[in-house]
């Protein structure tokens, strides 16, 4: 199925790398480092460059943190979105809230995609989405309210409990008016979930595809990476793309990623040996 | 009425839709080869004369090309020169390759049927020939036959492609 986020289409087989641009203080993995202004325009050029499709622009920490109000969130982002939109038409923009009132700013500054990384917290999300013709993400939480850690969460079975929330919230974007190939799912790697956890969403990611919706994937430098390998955050770009590939075995369509080029030599190598990518130029033993 | 056609083609895999990339490294010899199978299809059914590779390579040409397969007097020979003209190419480096591609390229050029029937096909074996058979089969194929072209010589991987065409008299 093409996937179509705001004014953009793409293939059934194209894989898409969103890169993080976060105008944020405090996040976990760059530290305040696009905070300002002009580091975060640099960045959205940088990505660009570098092949991202999507950015994913968030103005508020996941983990917690200081508190950031909706104005403020607005403040961080809107002007933010409307800069990219003049400056990058190709690219497609993602703003990370859970917020309907921000997500209807950003969607009148231009913005083409809702990553709802809190799950549904606030149901006038997808209502926004569909009044401006956004795609959505649709993203497994186990119920953790925005900026919060998971605490002893069990599950029976947390690919099927991944597979529930998102696909019910799927259905539930589909009603409110969001067209079918603008929804996208994602099984949130690390919220609400320990490290077993997503290492057992990466295996059976493949599950998650077989839904038919398109499925995102956040593994970009995550503590379940560091848990695994004993590894700081800036050391984890290894097991990262590891859990890529994984992922991009099973099928997965969007990366959402701090390290874009990587990524995307990662994603078109598994891609091809899934047989769904030709080589870029073949001619070894076929002279 | 047309008379004979024959063309030569380059047994080149990468010319096969299963070996396809993004980007094509062989789309100058690929289109001439091309265009060469279409122009013997409009003589009508085409014999590919190749080995089992080549035939493959032939039949794919032709499909493309919109020109159908089956005897008549037209005919696309599957073969081309060593491939080890350089210490780039499949089979590395030998001195013989290139006074051999070339003695071969003016046979065809001229055309020389008999020097291509006499093909030392042991040393063109050695030097990793394509289908040195159907070189030969050429000498038969030409006789009495002028050349319409050289349309195309190149060796990018240290591999010999010719595309040549040429007309005989009515069968």
């Amino acid at each position: 199925m093409d996937l179509r986020l705001g004014r953009h289409t793409f293939g059934p087989d194209q894989t898409l790398m969103m890169a993080i641009v976060n105008r944020t203080r405090d996040s976990f993995f760059d530290q305040g480092a696009t905070y300002d202004e002009g580091p975060a325009r640099e960045r959205v050029r940088q990505v660009v460059e570098d092949g991202a499709e999507i950015v994913d622009i968030g103005g508020v920490r996941a983990g917690y943190g200081e508190v950031v109000d909706a104005a403020e969130e607005i403040r961080r982002v809107v002007p933010f979105v409307a800069w990219v939109r003049e400056h990058h038409p190709g690219v497609v923009i993602s703003v990370d809230t859970w917020r309907s009132e921000v997500a209807r700013e950003v969607c009148a500054a231009g913005a083409d995609l809702v990553n709802d990384a809190w799950g549904g917290h606030d149901p006038a999300l997808v209502e926004v989405a569909a009044e401006f013709g956004a795609g959505i993400v649709c993203t497994h939480t186990g119920g953790l309210p925005p900026r919060t850690d998971p605490y002893r969460v069990e599950y029976d079975d947390v690919v099927a409990a991944a597979i529930a929330e998102t696909t019910s919230l799927a259905e539930r974007a589909l009603a409110a008016g969001v067209p079918r190939e603008s929804i996208v799912i994602d099984p949130a790697h690390d919220f609400g979930k320990n490290t077993f956890h997503s290492l057992e969403i990466t295996r059976r990611l493949g599950e998650m595809v077989a839904t038919g919706w398109p499925v995102l994937v956040s593994l970009s430098n995550k503590d379940f990476v560091g848990e695994t390998l004993g590894a700081p955050p800036q050391e984890r770009l290894t097991g990262t793309l590891a859990a890529t590939s994984v992922c991009a075995l099973a099928g997965a369509r969007i990366y959402r990623v701090h390290q874009v080029r990587e990524t995307r030599a990662t994603v078109d190598m598994v891609w091809s040996i899934a047989g769904r990518r030709p080589p870029l130029r073949a001619i070894r033993a076929l002279q | 009425m047309t008379g004979v056609r024959v063309a030569l083609v380059p047994g080149v895999l990468a010319f096969l839709p299963e070996y396809a990339g993004q980007v094509d490294p062989v789309a100058e010899v690929r289109a001439a080869s091309l265009a060469a199978a279409a122009w013997v299809g409009e003589a009508g059914p085409v014999t590919v004369v190749g080995d089992p590779q080549g035939t493959r390579v032939g039949r794919r040409l032709l499909a493309q090309s919109g020109a159908e397969e089956g005897a008549g007097s037209a005919y696309l020979v599957v073969a081309n020169g060593s491939a080890r003209r350089n210490d780039t190419a499949p089979g590395y480096v030998d001195e013989r390759a290139v006074p051999f591609d070339d003695r071969v390229l003016a046979a065809l050029a001229a055309p020389d049927p008999e020097a291509l029937a006499d093909l030392d096909v042991e040393l063109a074996e050695a030097l990793l020939v394509g289908h040195p058979a159907g070189l030969v089969r050429l000498g038969e194929l030409l006789r009495g036959a002028r050349t319409v072209g050289v349309d195309h010589v190149s060796d990018p991987f240290g591999v010999a492609y010719w595309v040549v065409r040429w007309e005989g008299p009515q069968p």
